[in-house]
């Protein structure tokens, strides 16, 4: 029973990381129809930003997260004008190789100005965590747990009570009658990449003390989240946090009680299931190919 | 790149000026391909530079055959493919008698058909126990194979700390499984049959399962095979968080720099083996004083097997009286009881040279010198 809660708490953890990127996935999907296959090098981009501000220049870690937020906000809009913008009337295909690109782009980039040994960066709590009973709680994973169910209600308010947010809303569900109500859909879809570069970076800020900072670390993680928000239901913001959370839990407790080798594994078994037995994810509606 | 360049100048410059007597002796090229760029370029640093100190100390004790040897240095980008060429561009030049090569196992497979071919010496820093057991008669190693690393942990973890009851956590690579079945082997030899023999895959993000099945197994050693230096420091610490605090004999990666960096006290208190320790013999305490007043770093073993390649390579040279390849191979393989930096060398009909591991153990991230097990017979 000890090492059953020991694994769930891990497996939510670990689940909460995916979760981050995927949510960071529906947003641009909502917004494009496409997938950013960049997402996971947006959190790359923001643990280096953070061993570069914190670790070597030895700034206090607020500003240095509040100066990495800043970046990527900037960076988002870049990616937005440079990946997206030139692409955005050429179908998914194009759009997608471009991200893809990008993503090679980014991690070579930084292989070639910070080398490939990996970081390590601190936590932002100064204490690793406690233990009740024989469960260890690793401060960070409940970090990552509370910062998650912040960002999902924020973006919850933000989405359904201010004007801003069903503008965008109101984009990524009919671009062509968005447009017609007069709302500039360019700059809508500039924001919703603005935001999920932020998010992205944000995670790897968060992941980083656990995972250390390298040029691949958010490929790895990417590839989960993207699982995640299939299981989820591909562009539902509730089926990526739901998504992500299960298979964090499948994927622990799988490795402890059948394999650890195969843990890998696990994720994408319960991926092709449910694209042969429920293609549409558990929260996704299921429609035909849109028009 | 400079560095290369600045030292061929002065090299010309040397040579240019001795010629005027007009008794100048031409230089002996050696070969060595190193990866300079590439995913390991730090290792292509460490490699050179000990390759180039212990060069310098040949040209200074008279070099070989009475002419000063001089490295002709090719990148290896860190990929087979680039190994390939590398090699091929070295090879095509006559005048080079033997050849310092990679140290990465899998580079070495890559070129070993065309060093078969080319039929010269070349050195290898690769642990692969294959290498040397392939019928290819040009390959001399100048590490210990991984066979020795399994044999020392064995050794060290029943003979010296008694314990009885192993967990072995082993990457389920090419690395980690041959270490991991060598291991079982050796146990069984002493009796001992594991409690546990967990892998897992290169790049996990939580470790939780595998300690898990540490603390519920209730061994009181353990030992490990670990290839990612990130993936040795997330189990290094989810290891302490849940209080597992048994005996840790690992294998070298375990004290390798990158790792130790990552992990930092969760390692604290570990075991390992390592074929190059500076305080393990008088000539590893000189080499690491030298190359640390030379370059400002400590070596590791990357500097320390070119370092001794290259005098291992002189000696032989200068024994066997001539250039000729097959003189020159054995003459290597008569090298017995050489005293280098990485240990004795005693090499055997196979080319391998070492048969030995240090046990280190990390004190407070300080890497202290435990004891040396030597197998050789």
């Amino acid at each position: 029973m000890d090492i059953a809660l020991q694994l769930l708490f891990t497996g939510l953890g670990v689940g909460s990381i995916y979760a981050l990127v995927a949510l960071g996935f529906v947003l641009i999907y909502r917004a494009t129809n496409v997938v950013n296959f960049a997402q996971g090098d947006f959190a790359m981009l923001g643990a280096f930003s953070m061993v570069v501000l914190c670790v070597d220049l030895e700034l206090p870690y607020w500003l240095g997260i509040l100066i990495t937020l800043a970046v990527m906000l900037v960076f988002g809009a870049l990616f937005n004008f440079a990946v997206y913008y030139p692409l955005r009337n050429r179908g998914f295909q194009p759009v997608i190789i471009s991200t893809i690109g990008a993503s090679i782009l980014l991690e070579n980039g930084v292989l070639a100005a910070y080398g490939p040994r990996p970081q390590t960066l601190p936590g932002f709590l100064s204490f690793p965590g406690f233990s009740v009973g024989p469960i260890f709680f690793d401060s960070q994973y409940l970090l990552i747990l509370g910062v998650t169910v912040v960002m999902v209600t924020l973006q919850y308010f933000f989405v359904e009570r201010t004007l801003l947010g069903k503008k965008m809303q109101a984009t990524s569900q009919d671009k062509e009658m968005a447009s017609l109500l007069g709302i500039p859909i360019a700059l809508m879809i500039m924001l919703t990449f603005m935001y999920s570069s932020a998010l992205g970076a944000l995670a790897g800020i968060l992941v980083a003390p656990i995972l250390f900072v390298s040029v691949g670390m958010g490929s790895s993680i990417a590839l989960k989240a993207f699982a995640a928000s299939i299981i989820g239901g591909f562009g539902d913001v509730t089926g990526a946090i739901v998504g992500g959370l299960a298979l964090g839990v499948v994927e622990t407790f799988g490795a402890a009680y059948i394999s650890v080798p195969y843990k890998d594994a696990f994720a994408f078994i319960v991926l092709v299931l449910f694209l042969l037995f429920r293609p549409q994810g558990l929260f996704g509606e299921k429609v035909a190919e849109k028009a | 790149m400079l560095n290369r360049m600045i030292s061929r100048i002065l090299l010309a410059a040397v040579l240019s000026t001795s010629s005027c007597f007009g008794r100048a002796a031409e230089p002996l090229k050696i070969g060595m391909v190193a990866s300079l760029t590439g995913s390991a370029a730090e290792v292509g640093r460490y490699e050179t530079q000990g390759a180039k100190l212990a060069a310098e100390e040949v040209n200074k004790a008279g070099g070989v055959l009475g002419r000063p040897i001089e490295l002709v240095i090719e990148d290896n980008q860190t990929t087979n493919p680039g190994v390939v060429l590398a090699f091929s561009k070295l090879a095509g030049d006559k005048d080079i008698p033997a050849f310092i090569g990679p140290t990465f196992s899998t580079q070495i497979h890559a070129i070993a058909p065309d060093i078969q071919r080319l039929g010269k010496p070349v050195t290898i820093g690769g642990t692969d126990p294959r290498l040397t057991h392939m019928g290819n008669p040009w390959l001399f190693r100048f590490r210990p194979n991984d066979v020795h690393s399994a044999r020392v942990i064995a050794d060290y973890g029943v003979k010296t700390l008694g314990k009885k009851k192993w967990a072995i956590v082993h990457s389920t690579d090419a690395f980690g499984t041959s270490g991991m079945k060598n291991l079982v082997e050796d146990l069984k030899g002493m009796d001992v049959e594991p409690t546990l023999v967990q892998g897992y895959t290169n790049n996990s993000q939580d470790f939780t399962p595998v300690v898990l099945a540490v603390k519920q197994s209730g061994a009181d050693v353990m030992a490990t095979y670990m290839t990612v230096p990130s993936d040795l420091a997330i189990f290094a610490r989810q290891l302490r968080q849940l209080g597992v605090n048994i005996a840790w004999v690992g294998s070298p990666s375990t004290v390798a720099t990158d790792g130790l960096k990552l992990a930092g006290p969760a390692l604290f208190g570990s075991y390992a083996v390592a074929d190059f320790a500076a305080d393990s013999s008088p000539a590893a305490k000189e080499f690491a004083a030298k190359y640390e007043a030379n370059y400002k770093s400590a070596p590791d073993y990357h500097g320390a097997w070119t370092y001794d390649a290259v005098h291992v390579l002189a000696l032989a040279i200068n024994n066997a009286k001539g250039l000729e390849p097959q003189k020159i191979r054995e003459a290597i393989l008569s090298v017995k009881d050489y005293p280098g930096v990485e240990g004795t060398y005693n090499f055997d009909q196979n080319g391998d040279g070492l048969h030995s591991y240090n046990v280190v153990k990390n004190d407070n991230g300080k890497i202290v010198f435990i004891k040396h097990i030597d197998f050789s017979e």
